[in-house]
């Protein structure tokens, strides 16, 4: 920078408003002082309709903040806040897109048992029929047969149903040590050949 | 509520607890200090000293090795003393943390062995988010009350 620039600049910066934010700031995303950037990550926040409990964002956790807490009849997927980098790995890997970073990002908490500290999502389990064990959400179980049929080989659809409807509701323990007395078609892969 | 007490609310002074971590926190504490976010238009001012400040703010997971120091500056701190836990690391553990088996260099978050009235989670939180946790350890500070009430006590 030249020397009159430098002159210059002195100069306007008299007349210039201070460089300190109002505090609170603006949180219009599109404001030039506001205090939310666009693409801010923040709190993350589960959609509790969508959420199945399939583990998926335990697994992907980088800093163990997820948890999963098996309670007899109920499932509870809470992340604990004061743990979380907000790396938005567990958005990245749900399959329902239950979650979803927010921009919320100001917060102080008094007290580690406070609820803010939790994102807590509560689900029923299913039980088994022969043991009585709480194995599977029940959405996951519905949510998994959705799937199931919408990509299913139309060729094998019936056996696959048929053998479906004979497993349902034991847990999969269970299934393997009656795995003989339920008859199932094993090695749908050939049935396709025949066909 | 004297004097002496409503000054200390009007102006409390900071004293900055780095133990382990990254730095992110601190470049973040710092920037909350400095002109852009000006936390000194609270009165907030930070000090070289355990014994002038009123809050201690701690950023970071606590190494083993630093725990005697870090219970050290705890106690210089003078009474009503206010402690701000910013960044993951210091409210929780954040990456650091593991259940089974214990890590064998670093203890955790420091309120395993020091009182902490305010927690600022996130990695790194924004400098606005610190501003508002230290305004809430005022708010603190101010609840605490006089010294010499604990004195006669």
């Amino acid at each position: 920078m030249s020397i009159p620039a430098k002159i210059l600049k002195q100069v306007l910066s008299r007349y210039s408003s201070p460089m300190t934010l109002k505090y609170p700031s603006g949180v219009d995303p599109s404001k030039k002082y506001s205090q939310i950037p666009e693409g801010l990550r923040g709190v993350p926040e589960r959609d509790a309709e969508k959420c199945v409990g399939c583990r998926a964002c335990f697994m992907v956790c980088s800093g163990r903040a997820t948890r999963i807490i098996d309670l007899g009849d109920k499932r509870t997927i809470s992340i604990f806040l004061f743990r979380c980098t907000y790396c938005a790995h567990c958005q990245e890997s749900c399959p329902e897109e239950a979650l979803k970073m927010t921009s919320k990002f100001e917060f102080t908490i008094g007290e580690r048992e406070d609820k803010g500290a939790y994102v807590d999502t509560d689900l029923e389990m299913l039980r088994c029929k022969s043991c009585n064990t709480a194995f599977l959400p029940k959405k996951m179980e519905k949510r998994v047969f959705e799937r199931l049929q919408e990509k299913m080989n139309p060729l094998v659809k019936e056996v696959v149903l048929s053998d479906y409807k004979k497993l349902e509701g034991y847990c999969p323990e269970c299934r393997r040590a009656r795995s003989t007395n339920f008859d199932t078609h094993t090695k749908k892969w050939l049935w396709l050949e025949v066909k | 509520m004297g004097i002496i007490d409503r000054a200390r609310v009007y102006s409390p002074w900071l004293y900055h607890l780095h133990c382990g971590g990254c730095n992110g926190c601190d470049i973040e504490t710092l920037a909350a200090l400095a002109p852009r976010f000006d936390a000194e238009r609270f009165g907030i001012q930070l000090v070289a000293s355990p014994r002038h400040a009123d809050i201690l703010v701690t950023t970071g997971c606590v190494p083993k090795q630093f725990i005697p120091m870090v219970k050290r500056v705890y106690e210089q701190v003078p009474e009503p003393k206010v402690v701000v836990a910013i960044g993951g690391c210091a409210c929780g553990g954040s990456l650091f943390y593991e259940e089974e088996p214990e890590n064998y260099a670093i203890l955790g978050s420091p309120d395993l062995m020091i009182p902490v009235d305010v927690y600022v989670p996130g990695c790194a939180p924004k400098p606005e988010q610190i501003i508002n946790g230290i305004v809430q350890g005022i708010l603190k500070l101010a609840a605490k009350g006089s010294s010499r009430k604990r004195r006669e006590v």
